[in-house]
């Protein structure tokens, strides 16, 4: 997961250049859906991503909803990792962008998220405010190591949860990335949470999220495969990922993060926006994002604006 | 430095890096024994090949151009291919996409020197082993490849070092070896493991070239060695004259 992304620093930059460079969204069409009366009064924002899909499709409709709600948006997406989006959203060359819980909790405060939501959350919250950022509400999806298998072997052994999979962990062959051993969150969590003796298993070696991994597991090859949990392969090969229904994986749920100077000035509506998008991201639902930009090509505004439509928003 | 030399030390030292899955002996082993399946496959398919056309001369400008485009494929290519084409078999992880990019790998070498040993034979003394009543076939097994073995070795040779260096990537597809070392190294950040994985891989490559360098010693015929050829230069050898060609 984190491997793959940072590739993308550098596509992310030279988008960055390349946006730079045209000239701006200006007035949106969207602008002119609803809150007329409100409109003077907003602000006007720009929005920030990460420098992968997920990230830029979230922030794409974070810009879509508020365009409709009255504001006036720029987007400047897939700006790179943490250490670009973080500095950019603290010094307001952003004020908005869609966060991880615990990734940025772990990497850019270097705290320890647990898989309790909002023990995590709070914790984030805590050294936001420091910085002058907001976190709003947490979507229900999240985007963390997790295990999946095919349709088939769930039907035939009757799987659905982790703790399922515990119980036949050790007739089925597990792919897994190859530092799964000492991953906390991957052999000695599984040994850990789920009581998987994780030395005994049959286990093969790939890369953890990777479409190689999900390439094997779909063709059989493996029968359990690491994957992360919105993994766009998972909708593209009817995969069935496992629910983590005693917590091994750290707390990765989106919440939007705005610098609190925007907040102050944009008022209620911002939240209520956000929040009202946040709800309805469900790990199913950015999974279908991810398919829908990656496996079919469809642009982040088509996919964005196909998901509000869908949605009712 | 002498810290990191420090750290290396500690991790050679630490007996949880000769234990377990992901331990040297089982990774070495690995690496080994794919090496080996590997090599075997490509002196089964290269030495036939390259003999027949150093033998006849024919098809040797078509076998020689293919061989060296083959040396332009890039190996992790050829075993992301070979995964996903044996991914429907069920052989897709696992040793097998590694062993057969290896194999392909290894034939080049092979070809273009047993074929040009055969070549730079003298044509009198193939001549004359005729002329004596020798069938091809015999021609071929008493005079051209002894004669030409120190080069048809060297290929082999050559073929074995790149094998075993190359057998590395296989971790990136799940084949395992001692890649896996450097991979879990760069996985988890830490560099004296990716530093230590290498080095092991290195020392291996070296002693399979010691290794090859002292069989080709040994299967050199006394008659060619003591005649002041270079036995283990990899270059054509000049029959009779005594000096390697340029």
């Amino acid at each position: 997961m984190r491997t793959n992304r940072t590739f993308v620093l550098g596509a992310a930059l030279l988008a960055l250049v390349i946006s730079a460079c045209t000239p701006g969204e200006g007035d949106s069409p969207a602008a002119s859906a609803g809150g007329e009366s409100q409109a003077a009064d907003l602000p006007s924002l720009t929005i920030g991503s990460a420098g992968f899909w997920e990230s830029a499709v979230v922030a794409e409709i974070y810009a879509q909803a508020l365009e409709g709600a009255g504001f006036t948006v720029e987007r400047s997406l897939e700006l790179g990792a943490r250490d670009v989006t973080h500095p950019a959203l603290v010094d307001g060359e952003i004020d908005l962008m869609p966060e991880y819980i615990g990734g940025y909790l772990a990497v850019t405060y270097e705290g320890e998220p647990t898989p309790d939501i909002e023990e995590s959350l709070t914790a984030l919250r805590t050294e936001l405010e420091a910085d002058g950022l907001v976190a709003f509400e947490p979507t229900p999806g999240t985007d963390a190591d997790g295990f999946a298998v095919r349709q088939e072997t769930a039907d035939d052994l009757g799987l659905a949860t982790m703790s399922d999979l515990a119980e036949v962990a050790g007739d089925l062959t597990w792919g897994v990335a190859q530092e799964c051993a000492e991953n906390p969150n991957c052999g000695p969590g599984l040994e850990r949470v789920y009581g998987i003796d994780f030395a005994s298993l049959d286990v093969e070696t790939l890369a953890a999220c990777s479409t190689a991994i999900a390439e094997a597991l779909n063709a059989s090859n493996i029968d359990v495969a690491q994957v992360c949990t919105t993994q766009p392969e998972i909708a593209g090969f009817n995969l069935v990922l496992l629910e983590d229904d005693l917590g091994l994986a750290p707390a990765q749920n989106l919440v939007p993060v705005a610098r609190q100077e925007l907040v102050d000035e944009a008022g209620e509506v911002l939240e209520t926006t956000l929040n009202e998008v946040s709800a309805l991201l469900t790990t199913e639902e950015l999974t279908n994002l991810g398919a829908a930009v990656i496996l079919n090509g469809e642009s982040y505004e088509d996919a964005a604006s196909q998901w509000l439509e869908d949605n009712g928003l | 430095m002498i810290e990191f030399l420090g750290e290396l030390a500690g991790w050679f030292a630490d007996p949880a890096t000769w234990s377990g899955r992901d331990g040297i002996p089982v990774r070495l082993w690995e690496h080994l024994w794919i090496s080996g399946v590997s090599l075997a496959g490509s002196i089964g398919i290269g030495l036939p090949l390259g003999l027949a056309i150093g033998h006849t001369g024919r098809g040797a400008g078509t076998v020689v151009a293919v061989a060296n485009i083959g040396r332009a494929v890039p190996s992790l290519g050829l075993m992301g291919l070979a995964f996903l084409l044996l991914l429907p078999l069920g052989l897709g992880v696992g040793p097998l996409p590694t062993i057969v990019a290896l194999v392909a790998l290894g034939i080049p070498p092979i070809v273009v020197n047993a074929y040009t040993g055969l070549r730079e034979v003298d044509r009198d003394l193939i001549e004359a082993a005729r002329g004596m009543g020798m069938r091809e076939r015999e021609v071929l097994r008493g005079v051209e490849v002894p004669i030409a073995l120190p080069v048809i070795l060297a290929g082999i040779r050559t073929s074995a070092v790149q094998i075993v260096a190359t057998a590395t990537l296989a971790a990136a597809i799940g084949g395992g070896t001692l890649g896996q070392l450097i991979v879990i190294g760069f996985n988890v950040g830490d560099q004296v493991r990716i530093f230590g994985g290498a080095l092991v891989v290195a020392a291996l490559s070296i002693a399979t070239e010691l290794g090859f360098a002292w069989i080709q010693r040994r299967a050199t015929s006394p008659g060619l060695r003591g005649r002041g050829y270079a036995p283990i230069d990899p270059a054509p050898v000049a029959p009779g004259g005594g000096t390697p060609l340029p």
